[in-house]
Parts: C-alpha cells; sequence; structure tokens
C-alpha cells in the first residue's frame, strides 16, 4: 500500500482515481489474515522444533504476528513472508539467548533447577485433530520426534536454513532474507544440514 | 551408509512436519486463532490512526478558535481601551479620520490636499499634542 508524506498527501489521493481508504484497509486486512492463517500452524511447529516447548513457541509466534502487523503490514504482501521469518527466528533466537543467560544464574542459586524441558504438561495438550489411523500416527509420530531431535542436533543457522527452505519452500533469496546473511551462506547451512540429517537418520527411515 | 538420497530426507522430513502441522491440538489452534486476531487488530488501529486527526491538531484547533473568538468579542484590543475609559478621544479620533477622508477624497488635485495639510500642521500637532495629554474628561 502506497504511504503517504503528509495527511494533505493522503487527501489528494483520497480525491484521486484511487480506490477509498476504506476498501483498501479492507482489502489488505483480509489479505494479511489469510496470510496468518496459513503460516501460523507452521510457524509455530518451526518455533516449537527450535525451543522444544510450546507455550514459548506461541508466544514468539504470537509477537511474530503483531511485529509483523505493526511495523510491516503496509508494505506489498509478497515480501511478507521472508519478514515473518526474520522475526520469527530473531524471537527463537532472543529467547534462546534468554534462556542461556537464565540457565548460568540459575546455576549459582542453591534449590531446584529450572528446566523447561521438564515441565509437567497437560495430557489434553497431547490430543491430536482427527487424523490417520492410530498405528500409522505412531509411526509418523515417531518419525517426526526422531526428526526434530536431528534437527535440534544441528546448529542453529543450518537448522534455520534447512526449515525454512525445505518445510516452508522459501527460495535461496527469501531464505537469505528472512536469516540476514548471503545467499551463499543459506546454501552452505543447507546443505550441511541435510548431509548430517542424511547421515543420522538415513538409517533410521530405511 | 544408508539408502536415502538427499531428495528423499528432504521429501520426508517435509511430510512429517506437515502431518505435525495438521496434528496440532485444538487448545494450540484456539491460541494461534487469537493471536492472530490480535495482530490483525493492531493493523487495524495502526492504519485508523493514520487517517485519523492527530490529537495535537486538536489542542491547536481549540487554542486557535479561542484567541478568534476573543478577537471578535473585544475588537480591536486598542480600541476596546479607547472606547472603556476614552470615550472623547474615541470621538475626536473618529472626526480627524473623517477630515482625512474628506481631504483625500477631495476634488481638487493631489497636491491641494497636501497644501491643506501642510498649512494647518500646527493645528493638527496641536491636536494630537492635546489627545494624549490632557484629561480624558476634559478633552472634546
Amino acid at each position: 500500500m502506497e504511504r503517504f508524506a503528509t495527511l494533505s498527501h493522503a487527501w489528494m489521493a483520497w480525491d484521486g482515481p484511487a480506490p477509498a481508504p476504506e476498501d483498501a484497509a479492507l482489502d489488505h486486512t483480509k489479505e494479511l489474515e489469510k496470510f496468518l492463517a496459513e503460516v501460523e500452524r507452521r510457524a509455530f511447529r518451526i518455533a516449537q522444533v527450535s525451543l522444544r516447548d510450546e507455550d514459548d513457541a506461541l508466544d514468539v509466534v504470537q509477537d511474530a504476528m503483531l511485529k509483523l502487523a505493526r511495523n510491516y503490514s503496509a508494505k506489498p504482501s509478497s515480501e511478507w513472508r521472508p519478514l515473518f521469518f526474520r522475526i520469527l527466528e530473531n524471537g527463537i533466537r532472543d529467547l534462546q539467548r534468554r534462556r542461556t543467560v537464565r540457565k548460568r544464574w540459575m546455576s549459582w542459586l542453591p534449590g531446584p533447577k529450572e528446566d523447561p524441558d521438564e515441565e509437567a504438561q497437560d495430557p489434553m495438550d497431547n490430543v491430536a485433530a482427527p487424523g490417520p489411523d492410530a498405528p500409522e500416527l505412531l509411526m509418523q509420530d515417531q518419525a517426526m520426534r526422531q526428526l526434530e531431535e536431528s534437527l535440534r542436533s544441528l546448529p542453529a543457522r543450518q537448522r534455520e536454513a534447512f526449515m525454512l527452505r525445505n518445510f516452508e519452500a522459501l527460495d535461496v533469496a527469501e531464505t537469505a532474507r528472512a536469516m540476514g546473511c548471503s545467499e551463499g551462506s543459506v546454501k552452505t547451512h543447507y546443505s550441511r544440514a541435510v548431509h548430517t540429517l542424511r547421515e543420522q537418520l538415513g538409517e533410521v527411515w530405511s | 551408509m544408508n539408502e536415502y538420497s538427499r531428495g528423499s530426507i528432504e521429501e520426508r522430513s517435509r511430510q512429517l512436519f506437515d502431518a505435525s502441522v495438521d496434528g496440532l491440538d485444538m487448545r494450540v489452534r484456539s491460541r494461534l486463532n487469537q493471536a492472530r486476531h490480535a495482530a490483525l487488530d493492531a493493523a487495524r488501529s495502526k492504519r485508523s490512526g493514520f487517517f485519523s486527526v492527530p490529537a495535537w491538531t486538536s489542542a491547536a484547533g481549540v487554542t486557535a478558535a479561542g484567541i478568534l473568538g476573543a478577537v471578535m468579542w473585544f475588537g480591536s484590543p486598542m480600541m476596546h481601551q479607547l472606547s472603556a475609559s476614552h470615550p472623547a478621544p474615541v470621538a475626536a479620533d473618529a472626526q480627524n479620520l473623517e477630515d482625512l477622508d474628506i481631504v483625500a477624497t477631495s476634488d481638487g488635485s493631489s497636491g491641494d490636499a497636501i497644501d491643506m495639510l501642510q498649512d494647518d500642521i500646527d493645528f493638527y500637532q496641536w491636536a494630537a499634542d492635546k489627545t494624549a495629554n490632557a484629561d480624558p474628561g476634559t478633552v472634546g
């Protein structure tokens, strides 16, 4: 959407042949809603794989959606995907950094250590939506856990490159924008990630 | 070492990821839905904020309206001061203005009008001094 330098410019545009701002805003909001609806669950899973925690993953995704809506919703919709995943990956990295600092401080304090990976979970949280038959679901679940473990064992940048390129189907240029690095780095990270995953999962999945 | 090709690993992992997305529980879906609506509200409020009148303009408008109202109510500040405490000079000033108007619009040439003013310059000087220094109640 066009940005106006002043309010008078906006009024001039209003008087011109351009669509009324209310209609344009409505279309834009609908487009943004469609984009967020498409991307939110996948973004959550990406964050969950990286953070190992459901609530943290939800917080990071919510934060990413808010930031995109507040700061970048006026940009062309074609730019939303790499921008959104860049915000998401930054959020994931920030949270991981905070965790590292928190763990360091907690190790100096007496008493029980906080471990977010061992938080008590509500069994109902694991109730999945209707899907394939139970045996197949079990196999899928097991394979996915193996994949998650392997992804977590990767260096962060390799994991990001693999998930953005493979899961989100971002091309090399979009992935580079989302990761804030060069296209060459994306190719390198991705290639190494695939190589490592093939080594780790090839035998398990074959 | 293994039977999985590069493409197979990518494809298999994508399928698993897609299945895990489809299998998300209702709690997560609900929270994501709420988060999406919160984000859309934020986008809407930002957009409506752009087209709304900024806060400072309303304050400036109130101030300008106040000043305009005061000026219209009280008239010129100098005229108000004179009319309130010096009614006679007002009449004298009005007469002077009227005289000047007659002089300026006389049928004679502009040179004649200037001559007339120069002839009576002492008178006008005196009248001005008198007006400025005299007691308001005694002038006129």
